[in-house]
């Protein structure tokens, strides 16, 4: 039985993966990454995994972005030389 | 405990809803900075309704998740302000 707050997480999370797809800004194409993670983070909460959500929270939320950041500053520094 | 879960329920996916609300501004935010707080606006609502809902579960293990996510989430909005703020 999936209930409604199900779906609408499911829908959310197409929707914003494929956000970082669209966005030209690499920097926008992060952050709806980050949510992405974040929402699918909701969804094994929801679907009662909370050791799963722990994980997943902290790479998508820290991890993911933390090391995309550094690299795209580190590629804007290259760039500039 | 038993005849709250439910009003927990509803409370936790009506803060979701809340948070696909803000999601808006994720989408159509003009510049780079409206996304970072509409993404940290849509964390601060997910950790409630962690919170909200781990009261519906009647599980503590549930509210650990929250805690942890409100830690690493702050965490991320940081390094992206610190990149923001070396950009401009």
């Amino acid at each position: 039985m999936v209930s409604f707050g199900e779906v609408i997480l499911l829908l959310l999370i197409i929707a914003s993966s494929f956000l970082a797809v669209y966005f030209h800004s690499l920097l926008a194409s992060i952050i709806a990454l980050s949510a992405m993670s974040l929402v699918l983070a909701l969804e094994f909460y929801i679907l009662q995994a909370p050791d799963v959500a722990i994980a997943e929270a902290g790479i998508g939320a820290a991890l993911v972005t933390a090391i995309f950041i550094m690299a795209m500053s580190s590629m804007r520094k290259e760039r500039g030389k | 405990m038993s005849g709250w879960e439910h009003f927990f329920m509803v409370v936790g996916f009506s803060l979701v809803i809340f948070a696909v609300v803000s999601g808006w501004r994720l989408l159509w935010g003009p510049s780079a900075p409206d996304r970072v707080v509409a993404l940290d606006t849509i964390n601060t609502m997910v950790v409630a309704a962690m919170v909200v809902l781990g009261a519906a579960y009647d599980d503590v293990i549930y509210i650990d998740v929250a805690i942890v996510y409100a830690a690493l989430s702050f965490i991320e909005v940081l390094f992206i302000a610190k990149y923001l703020e070396r950009e401009v």
